[in-house]
């Protein structure tokens, strides 16, 4: 009797335990970068279409700065950026489809709250791009702050964050405006275009692109001032800190490679250099590549074929590009902004 | 007589832009440097090179100028995390510096006195240029500390956002003046250079 009821406890206490592996093992996925290795491939979720950020050519190639985050990741990983498959996902679509791990990681222009990341059980593991609301005015009218806007005819989509934005910064600075309020954004563009509003606010990094389309693109600025947060960052699912580690490192090593001189063009010079930082950075010293679960030359890898992160800022989205976006808050910190990496060592 | 001078300096102007567009403009004119030449005031700069306010965080006080060398930008602190920022030829490969420096003289117009070192490698430039439109130095110099380097206007538009100066910062005529009039003798201007491998 004794040695059946033991027995029954043991049974069920194991069966409990299976269970509570086999739930485990369902809800968190802990095998990104096995999975990715064994594929060959890293499935990375990216917008349809946003210019300068991911975008495909009539062939089927992508480009932008989403896109080239996800090759630096294949690049670290299998030496060759080309070893990335780029999944468009709506915006409606995109948490879901990371959580069924049809993607890896997703890399699509998505603004970092903690809502998002406490209630989806995703993580967001480093700002790739500070991103906010910002102000497009006529350069003619020649004011430089957005402090001066009191009083203006404000063009702007309705039925967004953007709009709230808008009344909390105009309340908070004690300022009049009206609203010029249209559902889409193509609307509220032309309204602007033919001058029935004095401002239109959308994030910076949209108002570029949308400056590229008005008529006349060179008369018109977009105010350095930024109202708004919005962190742009990649996103992994929860629990699998292997994988996460990959993701982020692979960010801040293009970070730093930025802030050391580190190039794609001298690359090889950096792996004769004899300064620590550079050393331990491209793995001439040290072994930080085979602790991510990786390579000794995993930073070489992604500089060597995507660039650090000002050239891959400059190519999609600034100076080298059409949409020409100020480094701003994109800056390193030491050079007047606020991108800053931990240190490898 | 400025007449006749103007007159024998464009002649000297044109006949060295032929010259050196027929031999490859790099290697004649490391310098970009073309005395007599008229800057063209109608120049258009690329968005980049234009002068704007943009968002600039620094723990500098407002009113400090801050040089980067490797994005050819001269940034006026403006505090509040914004700056204006201009654009601006810098020195070529082993012609550029960094450092801590102070506006010791301000001058409208200046003369060109190219120093020794200069003359040394580039024999052909004059000896003396009284300042003026065709003069490189612009319409504005603001000098810097005790070194033979300033922040200056140009009669070459099109060399801003370039590294082609013996390790001056040159800006547009119209950028140099407004600059000129922001900033006082003793302003404090910080030179940062890319990071060395």
């Amino acid at each position: 009797m004794r040695t059946f009821r033991g027995g029954l406890t043991i049974g069920l206490a194991v069966a409990a335990l299976v269970a509570a592996v086999a739930v485990t093992y369902e809800r968190y996925d802990t095998r990104t970068l096995k999975r990715t290795i064994r594929r060959g491939e890293v499935y990375c979720g990216v917008n349809k279409g946003l210019p300068g950020f991911s975008i495909p050519d009539d062939k089927g190639n992508w480009t932008g700065f989403d896109v080239d985050f996800c090759r630096a990741v294949a690049s670290a990983i299998f030496d060759d950026p080309t070893k990335a498959k780029f999944i468009p996902l709506d915006a409606s679509e995109r948490f879901k489809e990371l959580q069924n791990r049809k993607v890896d990681i997703l890399s699509r222009n998505s603004t970092w709250s903690m809502s998002r990341e406490v209630n989806y059980d995703l993580y967001f593991p480093a700002v790739a791009y500070y991103d906010g609301q910002g102000f497009m005015i006529p350069r003619s009218r020649n004011i430089d702050s957005a402090l001066d806007l009191n009083g203006s005819k404000v063009c702007v989509q309705g039925s967004t964050t953007t709009l709230l934005n808008l009344a909390d910064y105009f309340r908070a600075n004690n300022m009049k405006y009206t609203e010029m309020k249209f559902d889409k954004l193509e609307d509220v563009v032309k309204a602007y275009d033919s001058g029935q509003c004095d401002t239109l606010t959308s994030d910076a990094s949209q108002l570029y692109a949308l400056r590229l389309n008005l008529s006349k693109p060179n008369d018109h600025v977009i105010l350095a001032d930024i109202i708004s947060k919005e962190p742009l960052a990649p996103v992994v699912r929860q629990r699998d800190d292997d994988w996460m580690m990959i993701v982020k490192w692979t960010l801040y090593a293009m970070i730093n490679a930025e802030e050391l001189g580190i190039t794609s063009k001298n690359i090889d010079e950096a792996l004769k250099s004899k300064k620590p930082e550079v050393m331990r950075l491209v793995g001439t010293e040290g072994s930080y590549g085979e602790d991510l679960g990786l390579t000794k030359d995993w930073a070489v890898r992604i500089i060597r074929h995507v660039g650090n992160y000002g050239e891959v800022y400059d190519r999609n989205v600034g100076a080298d590009s059409k949409l020409k976006i100020p480094r701003g808050m994109n800056q390193l910190w030491n050079a007047g902004g606020v991108q800053y990496a931990p240190p490898i060592r | 007589m400025t007449k006749l001078r103007h007159l024998v300096w464009m002649l000297a102007a044109a006949t060295a832009l032929v010259l050196s567009t027929s031999q490859g403009f790099a290697q004649s004119r490391p310098d970009a440097d073309e005395p007599g030449l008229v800057a063209d005031d109608s120049y258009q700069l690329d968005p980049e090179w234009q002068k704007q306010v943009v968002y600039y965080r620094s723990n500098e006080a407002p009113g400090t100028i801050i040089i980067s060398t490797a994005e050819r930008h001269l940034y006026l602190l403006q505090g509040n995390g914004r700056a204006l920022r201009y654009g601006i030829g810098v020195g070529r490969e082993g012609f550029q510096w960094q450092g801590l420096v102070n506006i010791t003289r301000k001058a409208e117009w200046p003369d060109w006195v190219p120093p020794p070192e200069m003359i040394a490698r580039q024999p052909y430039l004059p000896r003396f240029m009284a300042g003026g439109p065709g003069n490189p130095l612009g319409a504005r110099a603001m000098y810097l500390g005790t070194t033979v380097y300033r922040i200056h206007g140009t009669n070459r538009p099109d060399t801003i956002g370039t590294a082609v100066s013996s390790g001056c910062f040159r800006l547009v005529n119209n950028d140099v003046a407004d600059l000129y009039n922001r900033v006082p003798v003793g302003t404090k201007v910080i030179i940062r250079q890319k990071p060395e491998l």
